[in-house]
């Protein structure tokens, strides 16, 4: 029975290939990232152009509010408004993106189209390399803005200082340097795991279950698209939360630091916080 | 289960690490690229109509809010001048309260003088009056009287005696009398 079973799953860590082009190899999750890129281009420019017309029903009304919402969530996070503009097209991105990537895993019957023995499809956001790609997209993304706002020298400063001027100071700014390389390694592999991590848990309910897979193979669904739209979202906002704490200037996080000691307000309400908790 | 454990060891187990994951370099690249130009594309086509729509309901809600702001700050000075109008006719009314009481006193005050100056003066003309009718009746009866004394003292002596000297002898008799 055990033999059965272990025929039955077929789980692979690492995207696989299906054909190369120039030297690159395409895999079933690129190809399926390209087709959720598509169906969210297709989905977003039908919406625009509804809104640009002034025409609405329900599906525009869905998409234009999970829009003014993801925009309202960057204009609360990074106080400067035109940053936050700056920022709102990759931070949106990312959410629509991923949430769509997510919800493709989701699909019943994605991995059942074969070629040559391989699923052809596989959510994007279950392959590490988009993840991890996003990821320094993000983080250079978040460096641009740093840069800008404290210049080159004084981003530097944030992770490296003299430690015989300041020894505090400087070994701060060396766990700040292992914090800046952490995060983005968690936000990557964070994405990735739940994915990769749901789609195992349907395989094996389906198999599990068997002919009862049609019954309760729904709810895990149902959860699956709850849990993504979670990830999506935490993705979402740690993009815009480290921007945001890319460009805090100095003396107003020790302000700040100073008034959350006295304060004892809640840590939930700091955008460092959130990033502490996570 | 072993057999799957195994299974699924010695597949992904294979190679290092980072390919165990499926991590591939050109691959990575290709995703970014990937990723970049779709956010290129939403950003060029999509996102701009949406958050245009976004800009105009906020600017909505903002001069809507704006013009409610603006209509109650109006309908509060209005509250306000109201009120002072109010005050300020209660005000006038009470002036005009205040000094017609002071006319009516002033007015009932000086009629009340008029009345006394007038009754005084009749009473004053009326005495005059008396004194003179006592003054002429007096001498209508000092005359009468010399004139009685005059017809009793000539049918006593018999004789007229000249009218001056009788007026005075009869005058002196009175006086002496009086």
């Amino acid at each position: 029975m055990l033999n059965q079973f272990a025929i039955s799953i077929d789980i692979h860590a690492a995207p696989l290939t299906l054909f190369t082009v120039g030297g690159f190899s395409i895999t079933n999750s690129f190809l399926t990232g390209i087709v959720s890129s598509i169906l969210l281009i297709t989905v977003f420019m039908y919406v625009s152009r509804m809104v640009r017309a002034g025409r609405y029903n329900r599906f525009v009304g869905l998409a234009q509010w999970a829009f003014e919402g993801m925009l309202g969530q960057v204009y609360s996070v990074i106080p400067d408004k035109k940053l936050a503009r700056k920022v709102a097209p990759l931070a949106l991105t990312i959410f629509f993106a991923m949430l769509f990537s997510y919800w493709m895993s989701v699909l019943p019957g994605l991995e059942s189209v074969t070629y040559e023995g391989k699923a052809v499809l596989r959510s994007v956001a279950a392959d590490l390399n988009f993840t991890t790609a996003v990821a320094l997209v993000v983080f250079m993304t978040v460096q641009f803005y740093a840069v800008r706002a404290h210049g080159n020298i004084g981003n530097l400063k944030r992770y490296i200082r003299n430690p015989l001027k300041d020894p505090i100071g400087s070994f701060e700014g060396f766990l700040e340097l292992i914090g800046e390389v952490s995060r983005y390694i968690a936000l990557s592999v964070r994405m990735f795991g739940n994915c990769f991590a749901g789609e195992i848990l349907l395989i094996i309910v389906s198999v599990l279950t068997s002919y009862l897979a049609a019954v309760i193979l729904p709810f895990f669904m149902a959860f699956e698209l709850f849990i993504g739209f979670i990830q999506a979202y935490v993705f979402f906002m740690l993009t815009i939360i480290f921007t945001s704490l890319a460009v805090e200037s100095h003396g107003a996080h020790d302000e700040d630091a100073n008034i959350t000691s006295v304060d004892h307000s809640p840590s939930d309400t700091h955008p460092r916080a959130a990033v502490q908790s996570e | 289960m072993s057999n799957v454990l195994q299974q699924f060891a010695s597949t992904e187990g294979s190679g290092d690490v980072m390919s165990s994951l499926g991590i591939d370099w050109k691959m990575l690249v290709l995703q970014g690229v990937a990723f970049v130009i779709l956010v290129y594309l939403l950003n060029k086509f999509v996102f701009p109509p949406l958050m245009k729509a976004v800009d105009d309901r906020q600017a909505a809600i903002e001069a809507s809010t704006e013009a409610a702001k603006e209509a109650e700050e109006k309908a509060a000075a209005a509250q306000d001048e109201i009120k002072a109008a109010l005050k300020e006719a209660q005000q006038e009314a009470r002036d005009i309260v205040e000094t017609a009481k002071d006319e009516a006193n002033a007015k009932i005050v000086d009629a009340e003088e008029k009345a006394k100056a007038r009754s005084e003066k009749i009473v004053k003309d009326a005495h005059d009056q008396l004194e003179k009718d006592v003054i002429a009746a007096r001498k209508s009866l000092h005359n009468d009287t010399i004139d009685l004394v005059a017809l009793a003292t000539e049918k006593v002596v018999g004789k007229a005696v000249s009218g001056d000297v009788d007026k005075k002898i009869i005058a002196e008799a009175v006086k002496e009398n009086a």
